[in-house]
């Protein structure tokens, strides 16, 4: 067997993705710039601020090469605020609190703006939008103002984990912090999961379930789950959908498609 | 970024300068996830490959050439050129290069199961699109009525094709020689056994074809990159059935044949 693995990153191999995560580091000592497949790295100059991919960091910081800049979010005043609000606040009660914006999209605050994709283009010619783990979510100052409300990002429980086995030194008060990320995990596992309702939406055609805000690790755990539901009503729907598709058809060859068949199937999806 | 960075950047080859070695592990990062996370084969990146490629075999000769001058100084035992953080210097672009070389290496492997499990599907999509029509019906005449039918003769022919989407060069030539292997077990196994017409591996009598390929109907799921995509099914035939739309940031289970175009263009990204 060419490849024993299922469909879909494993949690290992979210792990993995995850230690690409950009993160800020003083180093205590030089090293020179390096050339690295994963882009360069900047010259280490003590005490001067770093940024460096997640792995190499913990692979200085285990051989006390450099401390750790604990990611703006990692602290334990933004995570209980994130954790009131995805407890107690009532816009939240079905949603996951919302992630960082992506470049271009406008805060929470300025929900009225248009977002403008900004994207970069590639050696050959395609246009490339930067996402997660490649923006720098997890740095100790966040790129995006300060008066944005605290959110987690989308690696941010491996991020988290990792750093409190590996830098709990360099944490403010790592057991609070362990404690808030459990109590976070917990509530967001639970509003997954009461989520399960809404997944026949996600079985329908152009139908889907929005899951704005979710962990890759959260989403990594309910992989299996999910695909497995919807795949399960797809076939159970599938000669209803069939038959739909054909009136359809038959409507528009008939001149008298006016698009109101799929109005409730848009309307089934929710935010949870 | 001075003159003399773009002069180096020339003289290494095309695609060597330093942005673009961050942004095609990035791109490579996100083709190996969305070929981890869909059922079918995507189309083959030639080029970001071939840079890959490149780069991680001089990477290696750097490695060596840092490893061997290591080796030099403790011989010489030259303490005043010997440089303190070399052993470090190497562990982390050995760490990187095996970092790399696992994507490659679970890439590769995950469309290699993929071309494996959907032989024949493959092999008739590209025969079919390479052929032209009237070859084909010359040839599955011919086979109908060979007395001596054998599973390997279902295999089709895909020598001549020039077009290989999705599939590089290496693994289409893996996909025909699999399936003439396959084949010639089966034949040998049972199907030797078999009446005659009932020999064909790409058997579709009475309506149903035995040929399987991937589930594109299966969900997904994505990241919206883009300011607003639509999902979109069943394009082929009636010019598309529009579905929910999905705005720049929202995370949402869809189907793969609703994004798939989409995800061509590089507006969302498989998670």
């Amino acid at each position: 067997m060419a490849f024993p693995l299922p469909r879909g990153v494993t949690a290992s191999e979210i792990a993995f993705l995850a230690e690409m995560e950009t993160v800020t580091i003083v180093p205590r000592q030089r090293l020179e710039g390096l050339e690295l497949l994963g882009g360069p790295v900047e010259p280490l100059v003590p005490p001067r601020r770093a940024s460096l991919p997640l792995w190499l960091a913990l692979l200085l910081k285990r051989q006390r090469r450099a401390n750790i800049m604990p990611p703006a979010w990692l602290h334990p005043e933004p995570l209980s605020l994130i954790l009131e609000v995805e407890s107690g606040h009532q816009d939240y009660k079905n949603a996951f609190s919302p992630p960082p914006p992506l470049p271009g999209q406008p805060s929470v605050l300025d929900r009225g703006q248009e977002p403008t994709a900004r994207p970069q283009y590639t050696p050959d010619g395609n246009r490339y939008y930067a996402a997660p783990p490649f923006l720098p979510q997890n740095t100790a100052q966040p790129v995006n103002s300060s008066r944005d409300p605290p959110s987690l990002p989308f690696h941010w429980v491996e991020v988290g984990n990792m750093l409190l086995d590996a830098a709990s030194d360099d944490l403010v008060d790592p057991d609070q912090i362990r404690r808030l990320l459990k109590d976070l995990r917990e509530v967001r596992m639970a509003k997954l999961r009461s989520g399960v309702e809404v997944l026949d939406a996600a079985a329908t055609g152009g139908g889907g379930v929005a899951l704005t805000g979710v962990g890759s690790m959260e989403l990594g755990e309910e992989r299996g789950f999910v695909t497995g539901v919807v795949d399960g009503l797809r076939k159970i729907g599938s000669s209803k959908e069939q038959a739909r598709r054909e009136q359809m058809a038959e409507q528009r060859a008939n001149g008298g498609y006016d698009g109101t068949q799929d109005d409730d199937e848009e309307e089934d999806y929710m935010e949870f | 970024m001075d003159i003399d960075d773009i002069l180096a950047s020339v003289d290494r080859g095309p695609g060597a300068s330093r942005e673009s070695a961050a942004l095609d592990h990035q791109l490579l990062t996100r083709f190996w996830v969305a070929e981890r996370a869909v059922s079918e084969v995507l189309p083959w990146p030639a080029p970001l490959m071939e840079r890959m490629m490149d780069r991680v075999r001089m990477q290696i000769e750097t490695i060596e050439d840092l490893a061997a001058s290591s080796g030099d100084t403790d011989l010489q035992k030259t303490t005043n050129t010997h440089n303190p953080n070399l052993n470090l210097r190497l562990s982390i672009l050995q760490t990187d290069l095996a970092r790399t070389q696992y994507i490659i290496r679970s890439l590769l492997r995950a469309r290699l199961a993929k071309i494996t499990k959907y032989s024949m599907h493959y092999l008739v999509h590209l025969a079919s699109r390479n052929k032209n029509p009237l070859s084909q019906t010359q040839s599955t005449n011919i086979s109908s009525q060979n007395p001596n039918q054998q599973p390997e003769d279902s295999v089709p022919d895909i020598s001549s094709s020039d077009d290989l989407t999705p599939l590089s060069e290496p693994e289409a030539a893996f996909l025909h020689s699999h399936q003439t292997l396959l084949a010639g077990h089966y034949a040998g196994s049972f199907m030797g056994a078999f009446p005659r017409q009932l020999r064909r591996l790409d058997d579709n009598a009475g309506g149903t074809s035995m040929i399987q390929g991937p589930e594109l109907r299966e969900v997904v799921f994505v990241r919206c990159l883009g300011v607003e995509v639509p999902v979109v099914v069943g394009g082929e035939e009636d010019g598309g059935d529009f579905g929910v739309t999905m705005r720049m940031g929202d995370v949402w289970v869809v189907r793969w044949e609703g994004v798939k175009a989409a995800w061509g263009k590089g507006e969302v990204e498989l998670l």
